[in-house]
């Protein structure tokens, strides 16, 4: 024990970077096309999204809840979106800001309604998940708005640093690091997790719980609708089955991402970068089944295992580190 | 009578009821013989799938894997008569023991774990639904024997279909295990406090797993009564359960929280949902309006519930002070 590690090393989140490199050197040299320029362009316009999902899932898990209406939320403002573009003629950068107030007006209904009810939010998002989805896909006819300004597509297929990046994986990470100086060093972020981790002992020290659990839902709401913007943008168009049936496609990475992260399920403990890594992880893995040729029909079965495994180790962790403390 | 007033399913009967007579007047189509026997269909259905969701409520866990099981199950159920030429018993039988497997997977991992079951049956999830995917590859079974066919269609008598006796069955038994035997009790005093439970010397282990496969089980026959009624097993069967399975349930004055729920009140909910899936595809809405509304049926549900909480809670207040 005298061998001093630094802290950093101990990390769950440098575990998740050291993951993420050995697969990337594992497809580097087992598959052919991973290392190509497309693929990695593909990538990281992929892990671009995923981010934003896993991010905008994260802010509730802190409050200890979930956002099942995260894709149905995020498809709904992409559709509003498409409508502002397309149909009404309203600029991009005004739009862009009407969208994510959209999304976090819907993020706030969410919110309201768990507070004021007290019913746990899953039961909650499932009710505005169906909602919103519903009266998404009865406003646009199941539509989609495919004839958007070409600034705002060619923003999608941008190329940047020689072709191998888009710029939306680099919004995504600026967007990572907006929220961990939030978490980090703002009295309104120190107050969202206080909240999160005892609410009884947040509301006594003068913190508005409900206040709290709000606004979490409504950034949650803001961010899913900044990742129906992104897709939106990837695509080249607002398609109301761009995440499934009701937003559905958007669970799976949305719970791996946190959950690999370190999040903790209970809340108050919310890991920006280790999402970040996670949602990488999950790109990374997902990539790599379709390249060594699993099988399109399989990649569910695996990424539901991966998010398995991934639980299983987490509660392992938990338990030898719990057990190390005892012993020190 | 006042007793009767206090029942979580008194109102919901009185609203279906009221419903059914105001529907009926405005639309006599409502109460032709075809339009109660797709009613009747829809219900049986959708019982067992609530049902199944309800026993996990039970004990304050939640199960997003129904659909799965149940859309693994259905495929398995016609795979195996079509492909390997099984007979509809062994195939049954093949069937039941793969939702109890599921179930037993879901819940044992879950109470071994201790980590949430939402997050553990969200990953059985994808892990059923994917190998449902790799199996069929997206292709129906459409061979179907023709036993199986004419139990799907038959009618006791009149408008009632025969594919009903059995989810009428389960449901009688659901109340026998809820309402009459240890093992239903011991799922509500476990749902209710963890902690306190344990210390009464009831098993968790034992609960839980037994509740989940229940849950698979009921999953099980799900999927098969589908297989029945579509008369082809697809592998997109159970991709629509989960809404109605939680919208059943919580409309019958389940707390999610665990340790409260009332078999004849989520049946209730189940014919109260189809009463008016039925009523807005009779008066030719459309059927996203369906999905919409469910959802505001929920959420509805979920503040009286909340409400009559409240009311208790002034209540007992009130004696207290006495």
């Amino acid at each position: 024990m005298k061998t001093k590690i630094p802290d950093f090393v101990k990390t769950n989140q440098f575990g998740l970077l050291l993951l993420v490199i050995v697969f990337i050197l594992l497809f580097t040299f087992t598959t052919d096309g991973f290392s190509s320029r497309f693929n990695i362009y593909a990538l990281s316009r992929v892990v671009a999204i995923d981010i934003m999902i896993g991010l905008a899932m994260m802010v509730v898990i802190l409050t200890g809840g979930l956002n099942l209406s995260l894709g149905a939320l995020g498809v709904s403002a992409a559709m509003f979106g498409g409508w502002c573009m397309e149909s009404m003629g309203i600029p991009i950068s005004i739009s862009i800001i009407l969208i994510l107030l959209f999304g976090s007006l819907l993020g706030w209904i969410n919110g309201y309604v768990t507070v004021k009810t007290g019913v746990h939010s899953f039961i909650v998002t499932l009710a505005t998940m169906s909602i919103y989805f519903g009266f998404m896909t009865l406003l646009t006819e199941a539509e989609a708005f495919r004839k958007l300004p070409e600034t705002f597509t060619d923003f999608g297929s941008m190329k940047l640093f020689n072709k191998y990046i888009s710029p939306l994986l680099l919004l995504s990470i600026f967007t990572c690091f907006i929220l961990f100086y939030l978490f980090k060093f703002t009295d309104i972020g120190r107050k969202l997790i206080a909240a999160g981790a005892n609410p009884d002992a947040a509301e006594l020290s003068g913190i508005s719980v409900n206040r709290m659990f709000i606004y979490c839902h409504m950034l949650s709401g803001f961010l899913a609708a900044m990742a129906g913007i992104m897709l939106t943008a990837r695509i080249g168009a607002a398609i109301p089955s761009m995440a499934g049936h009701l937003g559905f496609d958007w669970l799976l990475p949305a719970f791996l991402a946190p959950v690999i992260g370190g999040t903790l399920l209970s809340g108050g403990k919310v890991t920006v970068f280790g999402t970040m890594l996670g949602a990488m992880l999950v790109t990374l893995i997902n990539n790599g089944l379709y390249l060594i040729d699993v099988g399109e029909f399989w990649v569910r079965f695996f990424l539901g295992l991966i998010l398995l495994f991934a639980v299983l180790l987490d509660r392992a962790r938990e338990y030898f580190t719990s057990k190390n403390s005892i012993v020190s | 009578m006042s007793n009767l007033l206090k029942k979580d399913w008194f109102g919901l009967g009185l609203v279906i009821i009221l419903g059914s007579i105001l529907i009926s007047f405005f639309k006599p189509a409502f109460i032709s013989p075809f339009n109660l026997y797709v009613l009747m269909l829809s219900v049986s259905l959708m019982l067992v799938v609530a049902m199944s969701q309800m026993i996990i409520i039970a004990i304050g866990q939640m199960n997003l894997s129904v659909g799965a099981i149940g859309g693994l199950v259905a495929i398995s159920f016609t795979g195996l008569m079509e492909v390997y030429d099984l007979s509809i018993l062994p195939a049954m039988f093949i069937g039941l023991g793969i939702g109890v497997i599921c179930g037993f997977i879901n819940g044992y991992i879950t109470v071994k774990t201790g980590i949430s079951a939402f997050i553990i049956t969200l990953a059985t999830l994808y892990i059923f639904k994917g190998m449902n995917l790799g199996i069929t590859e997206a292709q129906p079974f459409y061979e179907i024997p023709e036993a199986i066919k004419y139990f799907g269609n038959a009618k006791i008598v009149g408008p009632i279909p025969f594919l009903i006796i059995i989810p009428v069955i389960i449901t009688f038994l659901m109340w026998v295990l809820m309402n009459r035997t240890s093992l239903g009790r011991y799922m509500l005093a476990y749902g209710n406090n963890v902690q306190s439970s344990e210390l009464m010397g009831i098993s968790s282990t034992k609960i839980v797993v037994y509740a989940h496969i229940i849950s698979g089980l009921l999953a099980a026959i799900g999927g098969m009564l589908v297989v029945c009624r579509l008369q082809l097993g697809t592998p997109n069967i159970g991709d629509s359960w989960l809404l109605p399975s939680f919208a059943a349930p919580v409309i019958g004055g389940a707390i999610l929280a665990g340790g409260k729920v009332d078999v004849i009140a989520t049946a209730f909910g189940v014919l109260l949902v189809a009463i008016i899936s039925q009523t807005l595809v009779i008066f030719k809405i459309d059927p996203f309006f369906v999905q919409i509304f469910l959802g505001f049926m929920i959420l509805i549900a979920v503040f009286i519930n909340r409400y009559r909480e409240y009311r208790e809670d002034r209540r007992n207040k009130v004696f207290s002070n006495e």
